[in-house]
C-alpha cells in the first residue's frame, strides 16, 4: 500500500487534499515537496504498544510520529476496567526517508523504556520481510491447502520455510506437486507414543517466526514450547471449551448441539487451553448427519485459521492476562 | 387461525380445493352455511416402515382435511420415523374427538413411540408453571410475550425460593392478571420439593427461567412430564452457575445461551435451542452479563414457542428433533 504525493497535478492534489493535508504541509514545510523530482513516497507503518497505563502515551506516542512527519491514520487504544494496563495499536503512513527504518526502531525503543513497555512492535510490511512460518499437521490436508492456495493469492502475506507432517505423503499428489512447485520442503517425521521427535521438529522450525498447526495431532510439550520460545497458532474443530481433544465434531454430534464452531488459539502446554484467538459457528440441526456436521466444521476451520493468522501478522493479537487475547 | 371461506371472495376461494370438495358435498351453495376450516398439527413418531405417510395423509385427507405443511425426518442409520404435519379442517366434518381416534388408529398400526394432534383454537391451550430465583430478566420477558399473547400458554402460578415484595413491578403484574405467586423457600437440606410438585402437578410443563436449585430424579419422575431451563452459556461449557462469568474469564470470542429439556444432570438434557453472540477484549464483565441476558430471553422464548407448537421431539437419548 503505497501512496505518492505529488504537487505537479492540481487535479490529484485537490482530491487527496483532506488524506494528505498533514504530510503536505510538513513536507512544504521542509522546502521537499516544490521539487516534483522528489515526491516523498509514504509508506505504511503499524506499531503495537502494551504497557502498564499512565497519563501521557497516547500524547508521546502520537507526537513521536508526527515529529517525524508521519501520519496516524488509524488508532485503536484499550485500556481494561480495573486494570493498570494501556494497549494501542496505530497505523501511519510515514517517509522513510525522513524517519529511517532503524531510527524508527530506536524512537519506539526510547518510549518503551520510558514507560517499561511489556510489549512495542514496529512492523513496515513493503520493508520488513515477511514472516517466516512452519506448518505442521497430520493426515488431515484441507486447512493446509487452504492455506496454500491463499498463500499463492498472495493474501496470506507469510514465507512458508516449510511443511512438516507425521504422515507420509506420494510424490503425486496435489500437495506435494504444488509445494515441489513452489520450492517449499516437505517433511515427513513420523511419531510414536513414545517419540514425538520434537528435536527433529526443533532443528527444523528454530528459524521462524510462529508456528501454525493446521490440524497436527500431536501435544507439543512444554519443554518444545519453551525452547522454540515463539508463538505456536492452533485450530481446534470445536467450539473451546466444549470438545477438546480429538474428533470434536463426533463428540459435538452426540452432544445434541444446535451449533457446531471451530477456535484458533495459542498453544500452550495444556491441550486446547491457550488464549483464543478468533472463534467461528455455525447452526446444525437433526437434518444434519456426521458427515455434514464435518463438513461444516472444515468450513468453518479454514475461514477461522485464515483469519486468525492474518490478524496476527498485522499486529492484531495481544496478550490479555493469563488467558486472553486483545484483537483489535 | 381462522379461515372463512365465502363464495364472495371468488379470488382466494378460486385456489382453494377445499371449495371443491364442499361443492362436492353441497355444502357451500348456501353461504349462511360457509364451512369454517381450522387448523390442526400432527406429529408421529414410530419405527420406520414404508407407507407411513401415505396412511397419515390419507387418513387427513379422507376426511376433508386440507394439508399446508410437512416435515418428514429419517435419520440415517436408524430405524425411527418422525413427522409433522400442519393442516386445516372442518371440525364439522371432522369432530375433534373422531381426529384423535382416526389418528390413534393409525399410531397403533405402527406401533407409535408418540402421536399428538393438537388443534389450537379448540384444544385448552398448555398450562404452565414459571419457577425463577432471583433474577427476573428472563420471567419479566415470558411476562410480558405472554400478555402480548405471543406466548400461547396459561401461566397457573410463578414460584420461586427467593422472597419479593408487592410493590415490586413482577408483583404488580402477577397481582394484576390474577397469577399467584409462592415463595417456596430452599435449604440445602430442603428443597421443597414435595410443596412444589403439589403446586404444579396439574401443569403440562415447568418452565426454569433462572431457577438456580437442581430438581431430584425423584421430582422429574414424579412430576413425570417435561421441564424446560434456560442456561446463560453455550453447553456443554459453562455448566453450573454464573457461566457469563466463567465465559469472561475463559477468553472466549462468542458467548451464547442454551435451552434443554431438564435431566438428573445438571445442564445435560437434550438440546433445544442455541444462540450466540460475538464478544471481544472490548467486553467487560457486565457487558457479558448483559448479552447474555438478551440471549437467554430469546432463547428461551423461542424454545417454549417451538414445543407449544409440537415442533420439538426426543431423539436418541440426548438429544432433539425441532422441525
Amino acid at each position: 500500500m503505497i501512496r505518492r504525493v505529488s504537487t505537479t497535478s492540481c487535479l490529484s492534489a485537490t482530491a487527496f487534499r483532506s488524506f494528505t493535508k498533514w504530510s503536505f504541509n510538513s513536507s512544504q514545510f521542509l522546502g521537499e515537496s516544490l521539487d516534483s523530482s522528489v515526491s516523498p513516497l509514504l509508506i505504511p507503518g503499524v506499531h503495537v504498544f502494551h504497557c502498564p497505563d499512565v497519563v501521557g502515551i497516547v500524547a508521546k506516542l502520537s507526537d513521536c510520529i508526527a515529529a517525524k512527519g508521519g501520519n496516524i491514520l488509524g488508532y485503536d487504544v484499550f485500556v481494561p476496567e480495573n486494570k493498570n494496563v494501556f494497549y494501542s495499536r496505530s497505523e501511519f503512513i510515514f517517509d522513510p526517508v525522513k524517519w529511517p527504518r532503524s531510527q524508527m526502531d530506536k524512537d519506539f525503543q526510547t518510549i518503551a523504556q520510558k514507560f517499561s513497555a511489556m510489549s512495542s512492535v514496529v512492523r513496515v510490511p513493503s520493508l520488513d520481510p515477511k514472516y517466516k512460518i512452519a506448518l505442521l499437521l497430520s493426515k488431515q490436508d484441507h486447512c493446509l491447502v487452504e492455506m496454500l492456495h491463499k498463500w499463492q493469492d498472495g493474501k496470506l502475506p507469510v514465507d512458508i520455510t516449510c511443511v512438516i507432517s507425521n504422515h507420509e505423503r506420494a510424490p503425486n499428489t496435489h500437495i506435494m506437486r504444488f509445494l515441489q512447485r513452489h520450492g517449499i520442503s516437505y517433511h515427513y517425521l513420523s511419531t510414536t507414543d513414545q517419540n514425538k521427535i520434537e528435536e527433529e521438529i526443533f532443528e527444523l522450525v528454530k528459524d521462524t517466526d510462529f508456528l501454525v498447526l493446521a490440524r497436527y495431532m500431536q501435544l507439543l510439550s512444554g519443554n518444545f514450547l519453551k525452547g522454540y520460545g515463539k508463538d505456536v497458532i492452533n485450530i481446534h474443530h470445536g467450539l473451546l471449551p466444549s470438545f477438546k481433544g480429538r474428533n470434536p465434531v463426533k463428540q459435538a454430534f452426540d452432544a445434541g448441539v444446535k451449533l457446531i464452531g471451530a477456535t484458533t488459539h495459542f498453544v500452550t502446554e495444556e491441550l486446547d487451553s491457550g488464549p483464543i484467538i478468533e472463534q467461528m459457528v455455525e447452526r446444525v440441526s437433526h437434518r444434519d448427519n456426521l458427515r455434514s456436521f464435518v463438513q461444516k466444521s472444515e468450513d468453518l476451520e479454514k475461514k477461522c485459521l485464515m483469519k486468525a493468522i492474518k490478524s496476527y501478522c498485522e499486529l492484531r493479537v495481544l496478550p490479555y492476562g493469563t488467558q486472553k487475547t486483545v484483537v483489535f
